[in-house]
C-alpha cells in the first residue's frame, strides 16, 4: 500500500508541475506579456519597465523558476481589473463551485439509485424502456442546452424556480439538476449491471431459500454490494463534474470559479484566468488520487496492478 | 458496415438524415441568406408573416432567416468536427502505435503525456489556451484536434502490444523491415477499423465541446453562426421568442444523438466491443 501511495502521489506532484509548466509556456507563445497585459495606450517607457518589473527582461529558464517559486507560494500576480490578488478572487469563488458540483455529486447517485431501483423492482419492461430513453436522450443534449431548456420550462414558463444567481436553496436546484443527470445513463446501466451480478451470487440465492421476500433480498444483501461500483465510478467523475462547472455557471450565473474564468477571459484578465486554472485543475488532482488510494484501500486488487 | 439494421441505428439514420438535409439542401433553396440584416423584420416567430414574406422558421435579434443560419451553422459544426476528429485520429494512432512498436521511454513518455492530459479538464484546457491564442476556425479546429488524441493513443497503444507479438509482426522484423514500413504495412491497417468505431465515438464529443466552446463566446466568432453561439444570443429572448435557442438546440440533439447512436450501433456490433468501450471509459 505504501508503495502504491508514493507512486500515485508522486504521480499527481508532476502532473501539478507539467500543468504550470504548459501555462507558462502557453502564455510566453502568446506573445510578449506587456503586449498582452499593458493597455494599449502604455508608452515605451511603461512597457520597459513592466517588462523590467516581470522580470522579462531575464532569460527564459529563470522566468520559468521564478513563475514556478511564485506559483508555489500562491502567487499568480494582480489581476489586471480588480488590482487584487488574482489568487483570492478565485478562492473567494471557490465555495460557491464546490457546493454546485458536490449537490450534484450527491443528487447525480440518489437519481441513479432510486431509478435503478425503480427498475429492478418494477415488472414493466415499458417503464425500463423509459427511464433508460430519457436517460439516453438527456445524454445527447450538451450541459449548456440542457440547462436552458429547464430555465425555459420551470423560471419562464411555469415560474417555480429562479434561474440566475446564488442564494437559497431554490437556486440550486436547477444547476444542479443539470450537472447531475448528465452521466446518468452510465450510473444506471452500471447500478442494474451490477444489481443482475449480485442476483445470481449464492449469498442472494440462501436468503431467498430461507424465504425472504424479494424486496428485502434486495434492500439488505444486495444493495450494500451493488452501491459500491456506482459510488466508485461517481466518484471518479467527480473530476469531469468540476469541469462541467464551468459551462453551467455560465448558463445559470452561478458565482463560482467557472464563471469567473470565462469573465476573465473577456476581459482578457490573464492573472485570474491562470490562476483559476491552475487552482481547479489542482482540485481535480487531489480529487482523483483520494478517489484513487480509497479505491485501493477499500479493493486490493488495485494496489497489486 | 450495417449488418443487422437494429432499432438504435434506425433512429441513428433518421436523425443524420435529417440533419444532412438541413445542411446540404436548405443552401439549395431560393431566399437562402445567413447574413443579411433586416431590422423592421426582427424576432420573427416562425412562420410569421411580414409584409407578404414569409419566414419559415423566422428570425434572430438582426432580422437574419434562422433557417439559413440554422444551415450554415450546421455547416460550420460538422465541418470543425470532422476536421477535428480526423487530426486527432492521425496523431492519437500515430502516438499510440509508436508507443506500442516501440516500446520502452517512448512508451512512458507518450502515456505520461496522455495521463497529463486526462487530468486537466478538457473544457477547462480549451478555454485557457482559445484565451490565450485566440479562437478564429482554424485556432479553433487545430485546438480540438490536438487535444483529443488520448482516446485514439490508448487504444491504439493496446491493440499494437498484442499484434506486436504476432508472426506477421515478428518475420518482417527478422527479415530486416524497417520499424517505420512495419508500421504502416503491418500494425496500422489492423488498427484502423476499430479507430474509426473511436472515431465516431469521439465526434459526439467534438462536436459538444464546440458548442459549449461556442456558447461561452470562445468558439466561432459572429457573424459566422454556430449551433451554440445562436443557442447564446437567443438566451436573452428566452421570454419573447424562445425559438431562437430552442431550434439550433434542437439541431444539436438531432446531430450528438445521431452520432451517439451511430456509434453506440458500431461498438455493440464490432467483436472488439469490450476493450474499446473498457479502454474509453478510463
Amino acid at each position: 500500500m505504501t508503495a502504491f501511495l508514493i507512486r500515485r502521489v508522486l504521480q499527481s506532484v508532476l502532473t501539478i508541475f507539467g500543468v504550470l509548466t504548459a501555462t507558462f509556456f502557453l502564455v510566453r507563445l502568446a506573445g510578449d506579456p506587456a503586449a498582452l497585459l499593458l493597455p494599449v495606450e502604455a508608452t515605451d517607457r511603461d512597457i520597459a519597465e513592466f517588462r523590467r518589473a516581470l522580470g522579462l527582461d531575464q532569460p527564459l529558464p529563470i522566468q520559468y523558476l521564478k513563475f514556478l517559486l511564485s506559483a508555489i507560494e500562491g502567487d499568480f500576480g494582480v489581476s489586471l481589473r480588480q488590482r487584487t490578488s488574482a489568487l483570492g478572487l478565485v478562492i473567494e469563488r471557490l465555495p460557491a463551485t464546490l457546493e454546485l458540483a458536490l449537490t450534484a455529486f450527491v443528487l447525480g447517485i440518489v437519481l441513479a439509485f432510486l431509478l435503478g431501483l425503480a427498475m429492478r423492482l418494477s415488472n414493466s419492461p415499458r417503464l425500463r424502456a423509459v427511464i433508460m430513453g430519457v436517460a439516453l436522450t438527456r445524454q445527447a443534449i450538451p450541459v449548456f442546452w440542457f440547462g436552458l431548456l429547464l430555465i425555459l420550462l420551470f423560471a419562464v414558463n411555469l415560474r417555480w424556480l429562479p434561474s440566475l444567481g446564488r442564494g437559497t436553496i431554490a437556486h440550486l436546484v436547477l444547476p444542479a439538476l443539470t450537472l447531475a443527470t448528465y452521466e446518468l445513463a452510465l450510473y444506471l446501466r452500471l447500478f442494474n449491471s451490477s444489481l443482475a451480478t449480485e442476483g445470481q451470487q449464492d449469498y442472494v440465492r440462501t436468503a431467498y431459500a430461507k424465504g425472504q421476500s424479494k424486496v428485502k433480498v434486495l434492500l439488505r444483501h444486495m444493495l450494500p454490494n451493488a452501491l459500491l461500483p456506482l459510488i466508485t465510478i461517481a466518484g471518479i467523475n467527480l473530476g469531469l463534474l468540476l469541469g462541467g462547472t464551468v459551462v453551467t455557471e455560465t448558463v445559470f450565473s452561478w458565482p463560482g470559479v467557472g464563471r469567473l474564468i470565462v469573465q476573465s477571459v473577456s476581459q482578457r484578465d490573464y492573472p485570474v484566468i491562470i490562476a483559476g486554472v491552475v487552482v481547479v485543475c489542482l482540485i481535480f488532482v487531489i480529487i482523483n488520487l483520494i478517489v484513487d488510494l480509497l479505491y485501493a484501500y477499500l479493493d486490493p486488487r488495485v494496489r497489486l496492478s | 458496415m450495417i449488418k443487422n439494421p437494429s432499432l438504435t441505428t434506425a433512429i441513428a439514420l433518421v436523425l443524420l438524415t435529417a440533419v444532412v438535409l438541413l445542411v446540404a439542401v436548405v443552401p439549395l433553396l431560393p431566399g437562402y441568406d445567413p447574413y443579411t440584416q433586416d431590422l423592421a423584420g426582427s424576432l420573427l416567430y416562425p412562420f410569421e408573416m411580414l409584409e407578404g414574406k414569409r419566414s419559415i422558421l423566422g428570425t434572430d435579434k438582426l432580422g437574419r432567416d434562422v433557417l439559413s443560419r440554422l444551415a450554415l451553422a450546421g455547416q460550420v459544426s460538422i465541418v470543425i468536427g470532422l476536421c477535428a476528429v480526423t487530426i486527432s485520429m492521425f496523431f492519437g494512432v500515430m502516438l499510440g502505435l509508436i508507443a506500442g512498436y516501440f516500446r520502452g521511454w517512448s512508451e512512458s513518455l507518450i502515456m505520461g503525456l496522455a495521463d497529463l492530459q486526462l487530468s486537466i479538464p478538457r473544457v477547462l484546457l480549451l478555454i485557457a489556451v482559445t484565451a490565450i491564442i485566440g479562437s478564429t476556425v482554424v485556432n479553433l479546429t487545430l485546438l480540438l484536434g490536438l487535444t483529443s488524441w488520448v482516446a485514439y493513443g490508448r487504444v491504439a497503444r493496446a491493440m499494437s502490444l498484442t499484434l506486436r507479438e504476432r508472426e506477421f509482426v515478428l518475420s518482417a522484423i527478422t527479415q530486416g523491415a524497417s520499424p517505420i514500413w512495419n508500421i504502416r504495412k503491418h500494425m496500422l491497417p489492423n488498427v484502423l477499423p476499430q479507430m474509426l468505431i473511436v472515431g465516431t465515438y469521439e465526434l459526439g464529443a467534438i462536436i459538444t465541446l464546440e458548442a459549449a466552446l461556442s456558447y461561452l463566446g470562445l468558439g466561432v466568432q459572429p457573424p459566422l453562426p454556430s449551433w451554440g453561439l445562436m443557442i447564446s444570443e437567443g438566451q436573452s429572448y428566452l421570454e419573447l421568442n424562445p425559438w431562437l435557442s430552442v431550434l439550433p438546440g434542437i439541431a444539436l440533439f438531432m446531430l450528438i444523438a445521431g452520432v451517439q447512436f451511430l456509434s453506440q450501433a458500431f461498438t455493440s456490433e464490432g467483436a472488439e466491443d469490450r476493450r474499446v468501450s473498457s479502454n474509453l471509459a478510463t
